[in-house]
């Protein structure tokens, strides 16, 4: 894999990382212990339950409480009345309430929470509590919603945030232009479905001050919310996450702050601790999606197959409120002319307000949609000018040397050429692209293939920082503790792996504290695939810092300077003396008898990306991650189903730390996509899920699976530990564009808006019979 | 509402308990006799993650009924394996890394199990047939079909 790259020649021997060693949380999880926040209720909790708004945008006149209030059983009812600081529950713009006030602006906003002992007796009360609406017209299409006469959901208009990508001149480059090629591409709400809903508690304590505990990414964005909520200071809030059973992007939104922020006014009123529980429906109603995107594309390309220009305008609907909407069209912004090098774009992308339920943070963050209309136009360019597709993207796409959409210059960790070699052998393109148009009858294959680019680091989305702490107990177990969470991804473990490393240490000394606001300082959220990327370089510094620290205190007990002592799995020793060495043990016992402290707690700061604000010109991202993916499917002609049989996938990851985690955020990620492309749709009507439960909205099940190839490539990046790019987010991106790529390479129809489900399938070949491509 | 006793054996162990009428299995497990393991994803059937057996068949603990249980054999996640012996197919999840989030490990082993029960040697299509109505948003499976292959394999050695 890459190994021109791979290995600098004066690279030291890594002994764990680049390994395949189990994760750490594994044992807890297949035992099914007690770990999760429903499994660790305090005795005696109260349990809440919401109030949430029947009618999609109107005004509150009136919200009567009296009846539930006097229910038996009911112990206390919280109204926006009852919040003791500021009424907001947010990610960005205050925009939201934590319990809405004065107005409502989608079905399932809540209004009200009760609690009681008995959770079936709060849900009971849940339907006496007495609402008077007025309603208001409500807009449910971004695209209407941006029009003059819509009706106003937030006081400063429907346009939570406009964005703006200017490069070259792209006039210019459509008058050089020999072709100029236009479409439009949509996507849908996608749901994240973490399998656990969310859930949180919350424990007064004597002192005034509470314990939050919960299913969260985020333990300071959620103290900070809570603070806020309570007009307590940060310190009186602590938050601890609990194991948290999958997130995909939404528990590091609003959602936590939500339940915890509702259950702690509780808590505080009652004195007593205070649990609330999603349902299903209520998470898939209340936390936030994947945005649905309009993009319109226009390029310009010569005979040659040169992209001369750019255009696009990419709308998206964020929902009632705004949540991490304006961060999601920024990726989507910077990422919206695929993996391309074209001197001259302009873009435009808008975070529009609707009375839909909330879109924010899920999985790529922008980067699906981009992807999938840029993957898409580039197939309809190549078909236009009369050049394979394949041959169509290496002549535009970026290598080293090239300029992205924001000016910022491809270095040599660019490894998408390898990524795109790899998936054509190992799909064995060649013969298939060609065998394939050979087909008659009802059911046709078809290969397609997609490629991509992914900005690591926060980039845009905010500052780049992870601290972390270690110690080193009596006993030798060092102490690992981060407010980084860990949500299924085995990304922490992957940060003690690099400790280890650096401490020339074995794995089994090493233990990782739960996350909590009490000991952790602030590790910034837990998103953007950064935990190994930014949390990695922490880890990295930080041991390197003890190491060294244990490294003076075997040099003391050596006889020796520091500058000689060697270690080798927890032995150290003089360069010229190897036969004399003491052990790890032997090193943290004398400095525990000398009352030596063994601990260090460090933050480290990613570089700041800078770029105009007004063109978007300038270094967005520290690094990038690359990616090629092919699929293969199966069109039924008659019923419109489309299965997909293989996925090939190859992403330049920089270097794996751990081969087999970064498999499973490949199969994992691949399987979200292919749901993505071709069956995963929350539809909303008029405001209202139609499918908020697991029936009617459909997630992959083991029946779905293609099989899937992963590859790892590794052209080391900078940003990185040893080079790590990012990983977990990218591989939910190709699927989409690939499948439909292949679908038209089966059956000879372009679909411009995912999933690809059967009706759409069916329709789009009607059409073509009706209306034969030229 | 009525309220029954319900005897019932859970994990080997013989229980009697007063239940209502509209308790669920699910509830019994986790609230009355403190089995965390069984979670609760969708509470209408449809994920599957509550699954436990009942007397060697998998159901899905939010839909069965707790007096349903009556006379019954229970074994949920907790009689599978301890920290000290860990059942071949925890170790081969961990091996394969066919345990992320975690969230639907206590049902997808407890399928597994079942299937291996009866099927000492599955093919991968009779794995995902018996894992089918599990919802695992992770993994994309592949990693649990790997585990559960080479767990068979292990046991059939022993």
């Amino acid at each position: 894999m890459a190994e021109k790259h791979g290995t600098r020649p004066d690279a030291p021997q890594l002994v764990l990382v680049g390994k395949s060693v189990e994760r750490l949380d594994s044992v807890d999880k297949v035992l099914g212990k007690p770990i999760y926040t429903m499994d660790i209720l305090p005795e005696n909790c109260l349990y809440l339950k919401v109030v949430r708004s029947t009618h999609v945008h109107s005004l509150l006149k009136s919200v009567d409480v009296s009846k539930a209030r006097n229910y038996p059983g009911v112990v206390q009812v919280i109204t926006a009345a009852d919040v003791p600081g500021i009424n907001e529950s947010t990610a960005l713009l205050p925009d939201k309430p934590l319990l809405a006030s004065d107005k409502v602006r989608f079905v399932g906003e809540p209004i009200a929470a009760i609690a009681s002992y008995d959770p079936v007796i709060a849900e009971e009360a849940v339907d006496l509590v007495k609402i008077e609406y007025e309603d208001l017209r409500a807009v449910f299409s971004p695209l209407d919603a941006i029009e003059s006469d819509a009706p106003k959901i937030h006081a400063n208009g429907n346009i939570a945030k406009h964005l703006k990508l200017r490069k070259g001149n792209v006039e210019e480059g459509f008058k050089q232009a020999d072709y100029v090629v236009e479409g439009t591409y949509k996507t849908q709400f996608q749901e994240p479905v973490p399998l656990e809903p969310e859930a949180g508690f919350v424990v007064p304590e004597p002192d005034g001050s509470v314990t939050c505990v919960g299913s969260m990414q985020s333990p300071f964005h959620v103290q900070t919310g809570i603070a806020k909520i309570l007009s307590l200071p940060p310190q009186q809030v602590r938050v601890i996450q609990a194991a948290t059973g999958g997130a995909f992007g939404p528990k590091s939104d609003e959602m936590p702050v939500d339940i915890l922020g509702m259950a702690a006014i509780v808590a505080l009123k009652t004195g007593k601790p205070t649990a609330l529980a999603y349902t299903r429906e209520e998470s898939m109603i209340g936390h936030t999606k994947r945005h649905p995107f309009v993009i319109k594309l226009k390029a310009g390309v010569k005979k040659n197959g040169r992209l001369t220009a750019w255009e696009a305008r990419l709308i998206a609907d964020t929902g009632a409120y705004a949540s991490l909407g304006p961060l999601v069209i920024t990726r989507a912004l910077f990422h919206a002319t695929g993996p391309y090098e074209i001197p001259n774009v302009k873009s435009d992308s808008y975070c529009v307000y609707t009375n839909n339920t909330m879109a924010g943070s899920f999985r790529g963050f922008g980067g699906p949609q981009s992807h999938f209309a840029a993957e898409s136009h580039v197939e309809e360019i190549a078909k236009r000018i009369g050049m394979d597709p394949l041959k169509f993207r290496r002549l535009n796409m970026l290598r080293p040397g090239c300029l992205t959409a924001t000016s910022q210059l491809i270095d040599e960790s660019c490894g998408l050429e390898e990524c795109i070699e790899k998936v054509l052998e190992a799909s064995d393109w060649h013969t298939k692209r060609n065998e394939y148009t050979k087909q008659t009858g009802t059911i046709r294959k078809g290969i397609g293939i997609a490629i991509m680019y992914h900005g690591n680091s926060l980039g845009p989305e905010g500052n780049d920082y992870v601290a972390v702490h270690m110690k080193i107990d009596k006993d030798g177990t060092i102490r690992f503790r981060t407010a980084l969470t860990e949500y299924g991804t085995g990304a922490t473990s992957g940060l003690l792996q690099i400790a280890a490393e650096v401490m020339h240490l074995p794995l089994r000394y090493f233990k990782l504290d739960p996350p909590d606001t009490d000991y952790c300082n602030d590790a910034g959220p837990t998103v953007a695939s950064r935990t190994i990327s930014v949390g990695g370089r922490a880890s990295q510094m930080v041991a390197g810092k003890l190491h060294q620290r244990l490294k003076e205190i075997a040099a003391r007990m050596l006889g020796c300077i520091v500058d000689e002592i060697e270690s080798t799995n927890g032995s150290y020793y003089a360069r010229e003396r190897p036969e004399h060495s003491v052990s790890y043990l032997d090193v943290v016992k004398s400095a525990y008898e000398q009352g030596l402290e063994l601990k260090v707690d460090d933050t480290f700061t990613a570089p700041k990306c800078e770029y105009d604000p007004e063109t978007s010109q300038g270094t967005t991202y520290l690094q990038y991650t690359y990616g090629a993916v092919t699929a293969e499917v199966e069109v039924d002609t008659e019923t419109g189903k489309v299965q997909v049989d293989k996925i090939v996938a190859a992403y330049d990851i920089g270097k794996a730390i751990n081969p087999l985690s970064v498999e499973g955020q490949i199969e994992g990620g691949t399987v979200q996509g292919v749901g993505y492309g071709i069956m995963e749709e929350l539809i909303h009507k008029d405001g209202v899920v139609l499918n908020p439960n697991l029936a009617d909205y459909y997630v992959p099940t083991s029946m779905d699976v293609p099989e899937i190839k992963s590859i790892l490539v590794e052209y080391p990046g900078h940003l990185g530990p040893y080079g790590a790019k990012v990983i977990g987010e990218p591989p939910i991106v190709l699927p989409a564009p690939a499948i439909v790529n292949a679908i038209d390479h089966a059956v000879g129809v372009r679909l411009s808006e995912i999933p690809a489900t059967p009706d759409r399938v069916l329709l789009a070949l009607k059409n073509m019979i009706a209306q034969p491509r030229s | 509402m009525s309220r029954h006793l319900l005897k019932f054996n859970v994990n080997g162990k013989d229980h009697a308990l007063v239940v209502e009428s509209h308790e669920r299995l699910l509830d019994v497990l986790r609230d009355r006799l403190g089995l965390k393991g069984t979670k609760e994803g969708c509470s209408t059937g449809d994920c599957g993650i509550c699954a436990v057996l009942m007397d060697g068949k998998l159901v899905n603990s939010c839909l069965v009924i707790a007096i349903q249980a009556r006379n019954k054999k229970i074994t949920t996640i907790e009689a599978i394996g301890t920290s000290e012996q860990l059942h071949p197919l925890q170790r081969e999840f961990i091996k394969w890394n066919a345990s992320q989030c975690g969230f639907c490990i206590p049902a997808m082993i407890l399928a597994s199990k079942n299937l291996l029960d009866h099927k000492p040697s599955p093919t991968d299509e009779e794995i995902k047939q018996a894992t089918r109505g599990i919802i695992c948003r992770c993994t994309g499976y592949h990693s649990m079909i790997n585990a559960v292959r080479a767990a068979a394999l292990e046991m059939k050695k022993q």
